[in-house]
């Protein structure tokens, strides 16, 4: 593709894209219905999709990869097979991705900044992976920091999407003791919208999502007090999983062989977080709808909350503390040692009634 | 005649173990034990809620045990129990407990309430408040071997009578059998045919079986009165006739606490395991079921209800086995509102039947059984405690109910076929 048919692609509208990609209108309609369902909207909302998002200019999108595994990216293209989402993709130009774009060095920095300056103001910059600020040099792009290159970005952009949970809250870098320093975008970028779509990695669909709604409404989705998009974070795993209905039953999996497991009953005492995260899995599941992980016989594991890496093991029932005595130990220690005293002295003074028990007879029940 | 209030208090000193001692701490003051009584659901008298009847015993735990209780009791906050309010509390204590755990059973919290109000039976007979009826069993228990004053010749009698009447012989003192048989004192006098029906089924399912003539009786009033010291003595017997004649098990006859002195309380009291099994007659029935031995014939067609004994069913857990039993003789067998696990007491248990002075209140709260007969209405009540049927039968009388009450043993040997 030459530098001109490349621009030719990026100012053709929703609809020209679709139709040259050889979609037509009838599947064109039923992608705007699936999408307005997969966001809550109401069904009235299909329709306006669908002129919307026909006349919509295909946004820029510049993606950077900071702290992070590419399992996010993953995630991405596992959903680019025929799906809603490979549709998602010919609407947005996807201007610079270390991982998907062809170009490299100095003409892959170049692309970015080209779309910068054409699309100022009206870009979307989404980011995977946290940022190391303890000592910058951890990570570097072409020789530049990341957190320069994030500032340099975010500047111009309309929003940020930090995806996957190192770039919504820090992640696996952020857990203790956090060698590199790592924070999360939403505590670096603070005149920017920042919409956290965790997850590790999140749900493909709920990436696409995001974007979809922001080219149909020229608006970000509404979002809960962690940032998060409410259609898809607004409810826990626990609240929508199938084997609800065994855990009000109180019948709960022992181990991961016994008859409980294998009848599918709840995984709450095998440590399942789902009754603490907030994601779509149970209702949208993974792999094209196929399962998700309790399904596949295994608890969640909170991946897509805040400080997941230490908050306890992955096989500890959250009923048990994750830190148990680690705050207040002196004061517990203080307490026990109170508890000690006052239990030698009643069994001291319990001692000396049960050394002059007296052995009753008969007539022993007689005043 | 060393009975009194120092005696006492000091017992209840001796008594408040570890968990009395959280059950106190752990009380929310909710009063749900209060709609789990009998005696406060059938008089409305807050007097009956089941803690309260501990309140003396939990003043001393806490001037006893605890820093503030201590701070209370020196600065003249909280006053010592005095000996007129344990005579006040006996009829609580005793007249108004059937030591029927459904109390314990409700508890928001776990307490334990019924286990409580045993341990308070220790201080208050120690203090010499314990009901005249109770000290009477207790006495001939002791002095004569049975509470209702039974002795090995009458039991022989009914031997006599219930050989002639079956053709069957009935063992005394065999050494080396499988079982060993109890009975209640009841049994012996108002239900002999109890000891015919065992002789029917183990005939029927060709086990060995005897009774012994040192340890006929199983009941326990020292249990009943509160006392380990004289139910040691009583239990005591049982053991020494088991082991003596070398028996595997021994069983508790149609009676609830007779089981919870033998199965539970037995081997804590004398201080060391048994040497052979405890089981209650319908336990054994149950095996004898399971194991394909029972081939019965006929059905019941008259209505049939199942009274659980509390002892049996939420004290010992013994729930499902009186049901597949009844199942096998019954073709119309109904259910009471909240029977099984939370099934009302009789009224009459702990050793409340034996207290004279308490009849009246007893009956009163008969009509919570009543009421649980009335909803279903049978033709006949099948109950597996002597205790609980003598109970029932003076109550149905009470209230002009025209209601047969029978034993589940002698109901299953009925069926049972006569040999070619």
């Amino acid at each position: 593709m030459d530098l001109l048919e490349y621009r030719a692609t990026r100012t053709k509208t929703v609809g020209e894209a679709l139709e040259q990609h050889g979609i037509d209108r009838r599947d064109f309609l039923k992608l705007c219905a699936a999408m307005a369902t997969l966001l809550a909207l109401p069904a009235s909302a299909a329709e306006q999709l669908a002129v919307a998002l026909a006349k919509a200019r295909r946004p820029s999108v510049i993606w950077l990869s900071f702290q992070e595994c590419t399992g996010c990216t993953e995630s991405l293209t596992r959903s680019h097979s025929p799906s809603l989402e490979s549709l998602i993709f010919d609407m947005i130009s996807l201007d610079y991705h270390h991982t998907l774009q062809a170009a490299s060095g100095e003409a892959a920095e170049a692309a970015r900044e080209a779309a910068m300056k054409e699309n100022a103001g009206k870009y979307l910059v989404a980011v995977d992976g946290s940022v190391p600020m303890g000592n910058p040099g951890y990570s570097t792009i072409a020789g530049v920091a990341n957190i320069d290159v994030l500032r340099e970005t975010a500047k111009d952009a309309a929003a940020i999407l930090a995806v996957g949970t190192c770039a919504a809250y820090g992640g696996l870098p952020a857990a203790q003791p956090n060698p590199t320093g790592a924070v999360a975008i939403s505590e670096l970028i603070k005149d920017k919208p920042v919409v956290n779509i965790p997850g590790c990695p999140p749900i493909p669909t709920v990436i696409t999502g995001v974007i979809a709604h922001y080219l149909a409404f020229g608006a970000l989705p509404e979002l809960d007090a962690l940032g998060r998009p409410k259609a898809f974070y607004g409810e826990t795993i626990h609240d929508r999983c199938y084997r609800r209905p065994f855990y009000d039953q109180g019948k709960f999996a022992e181990t991961f062989d016994d008859e409980g497991a294998r009848r599918g009953w709840c995984l709450f005492k095998l440590g399942c977080k789902g009754p603490v995260t907030y994601n779509a899995c149970a209702t949208m599941k993974w792999n094209g709808g196929v399962s998700f992980p309790i399904q596949s016989g295994h608890g969640c594991i909170g991946c897509s909350e805040p400080n997941f890496w230490d908050a306890g093991g992955f096989y500890e029932a959250l009923s048990m503390p994750a830190h148990p005595l680690k705050v207040g130990a002196a004061a517990a220690a203080a307490g026990v040692a109170a508890g000690a005293a006052v239990t030698f002295f009643n069994r001291k003074k319990k001692g000396a009634a049960k050394a002059g028990h007296e052995t009753t007879t008969l007539e022993d029940l007689e005043r | 005649m060393s009975a009194s209030l120092d005696k006492g208090v000091r017992v209840l000193k001796e008594m408040i173990d570890a968990p009395i001692a959280s059950y106190f701490s752990s009380c929310v003051h909710c009063g749900i034990c209060a709609e789990a009584c009998l005696f406060y659901t059938e008089t409305g008298d807050p007097k009956y809620t089941p803690i309260h009847k501990l309140e003396p015993m939990r003043r001393i735990y806490q001037q006893e045990y605890t820093l503030l209780g201590r701070l209370a009791k020196m600065v003249g906050l909280s006053k010592s129990v005095t000996d007129e309010e344990l005579a006040e509390w006996q009829e609580l204590v005793y007249n108004s407990c059937t030591l029927c755990g459904r109390c314990s059973a409700v508890c928001p919290v776990g307490n334990d309430i019924v286990y409580m109000v045993r341990k308070m039976r220790e201080g208050m007979s120690a203090a010499g408040h314990a009901p005249e009826g109770i000290k009477g069993a207790v006495t001939r228990t002791i002095n004569i071997g049975s509470p209702m004053g039974v002795k090995l010749p009458a039991v022989k009698a009914q031997m006599k009578h219930i050989e002639a009447d079956t053709g069957i012989a009935i063992p005394l003192d065999q050494e080396g059998v499988e079982y060993m048989v109890t009975l209640s004192s009841m049994e012996i006098i108002n239900f002999p045919e109890y000891l015919g029906a065992i002789a029917k089924v183990m005939r029927h399912v060709g086990r060995t079986w005897t009774l012994s003539s040192e340890a006929f009786e199983a009941t326990n009033a020292g249990m009943q009165i509160g006392n380990s010291d004289l139910a040691r003595v009583i239990v005591s017997r049982v053991v020494a006739g088991a082991e003596k004649l070398k028996v595997k098990t021994v069983i508790s006859p149609e009676c609830g606490h007779a089981y919870t002195a033998l199965r539970w309380e037995g081997a804590n009291l004398i201080g060391r395991p048994f040497t052979f099994k405890v089981q209650h007659i319908v336990e054994t029935l149950e095996e004898f079921r399971a194991a394909g031995l029972l081939k019965l014939e006929g059905m019941e067609t008259d209505r049939l209800s199942f009274h659980d004994p509390c002892q049996l069913a939420r004290r010992g857990g013994v729930i499902q086995p009186q049901r597949n039993l009844m199942k096998m003789v019954a073709k119309d067998f109904v259910e009471m509102p909240d029977a099984g696990y939370m099934n009302w007491c009789c009224g009459g248990g702990g050793g409340a039947s034996s207290i004279e002075e308490g009849e009246e209140l007893r009956l009163e709260a008969f009509k919570r059984k009543k009421r649980q007969l009335d909803a279903v209405k049978p033709d006949r009540l099948v109950t597996a405690c002597a205790n609980c049927r003598i109970v029932l039968e003076e109550g149905l009388e009470h209230y002009k109910m025209n209601l047969p009450v029978v034993g589940l043993t002698e109901t299953i040997a009925e069926h049972i076929p006569d040999p070619e």
